[in-house]
């Protein structure tokens, strides 16, 4: 059994079972853009030239930039969550039951399910993002190469997160709660709209819980600001820290959650 | 074979008492179960709504952890080496359930097959296989919403088997399924014992089946282990009342002699007139057939109608409830 034909059976299920009809995709490109659309013009109306508080941490002229990479990064993480509710529909069904009738290792299944819906869920906001940065300028990049290396990193924090969060769904049929603590505090929080650097303190401290907000401290170092290597490894650190804790969690909980399963026989309750 | 001794699984769970305060409570759901399941054999498990049948198959099939007692599969520990197991059992629950329904027959086989480790030529060529052993050729590459119940149920036939299980547990597999469709799945399953040479446990309420199709039978109550035996066997040691009935031309004389000659025997009568002649109904605890024709033939009397009404299944579970409800 290898991961790479796991994640290619998860990619052909959720395929036909998640997007099964065009409009999700509709959903999935129209949704994000709005938000974005949205925050943008939230903006317009205040004098944000330089002097003002928030030109203080973002360039006016990068405004558009900032919010559009926000959300490119939101939405990779943020399709995981969505993903993770997934797992409430298959308890119903009676299919979670089954998977744990199977042999197949656990935290690859979690991992590649997280996998194989990201790249469907992001593509097309992604390549809509990428439109929209060429168009608007503004991109100052110091080092190529950490430009395919902050995307990598993207696509690898939003797994090992949506990993995460499945297994989180392993353990009740009540982890719904998860949408709805996740949505609008995880875009808040993680600096999405507003620059992590001009929150209050204790703000920051909730930020730093997040990935996210370290993904999001690279990808926009390295297209906006022309940071280097040297420059970000601060936040490199710290990222890969932070996935490496949730890595260990995840391959401790998904082992706690499966013997909870078969001590309570949990999975059956819905 | 399958082996299980002892086998208990007690649940917690926690009643709401009030707002905060919760109190728990200790279900004995299997409480002291042996059994085992032969190869080439179909056994059934038996036991009214919330006996303990569905509990017992799930720990057979690796999916909950009994608290105390083993398993073994084969000589191997089902708790200790629970990976090797799942590939060599699976589990069939009736009703419409557990398969993706978005997804063609094809689809769901491919998928749960590549959790079980199979790929390329050896999984195509067995999803290929299953669906033509269940018969849904022409649908396989519709979405399984489109099925009808017993549709369903044959792809989770086909689902069960996709690891090619040596030992399959099957819980209420013919539930709402009506009676031709059912007929086709009891062969289906009679087919895999015999042919196929793989060990079944089911489950069912239809007593029927699980008499035409098992070899052996456990009837459990309340996770107890009640009885075990053949079909045969049980209905013997549990029902003995037999039932003749019978039309005899004659004068009423002859009826009387028939009677107390009968009564000589245990057999209890009583006598009808009908339209043909007169009407005997007999019971008593051992196959009287034999000592009635006898009779009859002595007295050269015209026998009309015999009909004999042995005692099934559903009777000695129904003896069982009675019995176990009175003390
Ligand atoms: N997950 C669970 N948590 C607590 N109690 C449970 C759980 N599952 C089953 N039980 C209890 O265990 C007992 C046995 O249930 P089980 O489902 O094994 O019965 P069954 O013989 O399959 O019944 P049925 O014929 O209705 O399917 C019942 O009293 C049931 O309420
Ligand atoms: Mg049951």
């Amino acid at each position: 059994m290898n991961l790479l034909s796991i994640i290619w059976a998860e990619v052909r299920k959720s395929h036909r079972h998640n997007f099964n009809n065009h409009l999700v995709y509709f959903s999935l490109f129209v949704w994000p853009a709005i938000l974005f659309i949205n925050a943008y013009y939230a903006f317009k109306p205040f004098n944000l030239q330089a002097g003002s508080p928030l030109a203080r941490f973002v360039p006016f002229d990068k405004l558009g930039l900032f919010l559009i990479t926000g959300y490119l990064a939101y939405i990779f993480f943020w399709s995981l969550v969505q993903s993770a509710w997934q797992m409430a529909y298959e308890r119903q069904q009676g299919t979670l039951e089954l998977l744990l009738l199977t042999p197949v290792p656990r935290i690859w299944l979690m991992f590649g399910r997280a996998a194989a819906n990201l790249i469907e869920a992001v593509w097309l906001f992604s390549a809509f993002s990428l439109l929209i940065i060429l168009f608007m300028g503004g991109v100052h990049v110091a080092e190529w190469w950490l430009v395919p290396v902050a995307i990598v990193l993207l696509v690898l924090s939003a797994v090992i997160w949506g990993g995460f969060l499945n297994i989180i769904f392993l353990f009740s049929r009540d982890a719904g709660v998860l949408y709805t603590l996740f949505e609008a505090p995880m875009e808040f929080f993680s600096g999405v709209r507003m620059p992590v650097l001009a929150f209050p303190i204790w703000a920051k401290s909730i930020a730093f819980l997040f990935p996210l907000t370290y993904v999001l401290t690279i990808l926009r170092g390295v297209v906006m600001e022309g940071k280097t290597f040297r420059d970000l490894s601060g936040s490199l650190i710290l990222l890969l820290g932070v996935l490496t804790v949730l890595v260990i969690a995840s391959l401790f909980l998904v082992r706690v959650a499966e013997r909870h399963a078969k001590e309570t026989g949990n999975l059956t309750l819905f | 074979m399958l082996e299980a001794r002892h086998l208990k699984k007690y649940y917690t769970v926690k009643e709401k008492t009030g707002w905060f305060s919760r109190e728990k409570q200790l279900i004995r759901a299997v409480d002291e179960i042996d059994l085992s399941i032969d190869k080439g054999e179909i056994v059934g498990l038996l036991g009214v709504n919330g006996a303990g049948k569905t509990t017992t198959i799930k720990m057979l099939s690796t999916l909950l952890t009994p608290t105390s007692g083993t398993i073994t599969v084969d000589g191997t520990n089902v708790v200790e080496q629970p990976n090797r197991i799942k590939q060599q059992v699976n589990m069939i629950a009736g009703g419409e359930r557990m398969l993706y329904w978005r997804l063609t027959a094809r689809e769901n086989l491919m998928y749960f097959g590549k959790l079980y480790g199979l790929h390329g030529q050896t999984l195509t060529e067995r999803c290929r296989q299953l669906i033509r052993l269940v018969g849904l050729d022409e649908a396989a590459d519709h979405p399984v919403e489109r099925y009808s119940k017993g549709m369903k149920q044959r792809l989770q036939i086909a689902r069960g088997l996709i690891n090619d299980p040596d030992y399959l547990f099957l819980d209420e597999p013919t539930l709402g399924l009506d009676a031709p469709v059912a007929r086709q799945l009891r062969k289906t399953v009679k087919d895999l014992a015999k042919v196929r040479n793989k060990g079944i446990l089911l489950t069912s309420h239809y007593l029927e089946e699980v008499q035409e199709l098992c070899d052996r039978v456990y009837i459990i109550e309340k996770g107890h282990l009640l009885l075990h035996g053949t079909p045969e066997r049980i209905i013997q040691t549990v029902v003995n009342i037999f039932h003749l009935q019978a039309v005899v031309s004659g004068q009423s004389s002859d009826s009387i002699w028939l009677k107390q000659e009968l009564e000589k025997r245990n057999v209890q009568v009583s006598v009808k007139d009908s339209d043909e002649g007169k009407l005997l109904h007999m019971t008593a605890s051992f196959d009287m057939t034999a000592s009635f024709i006898a009779l009859v033939a002595k007295q050269g009397l015209i026998l009309k109608k015999l009909e004999a009404t042995k005692p099934n299944l559903e009777d000695a579970i129904i003896k069982l409830a009675e019995e176990s409800h009175a003390s």
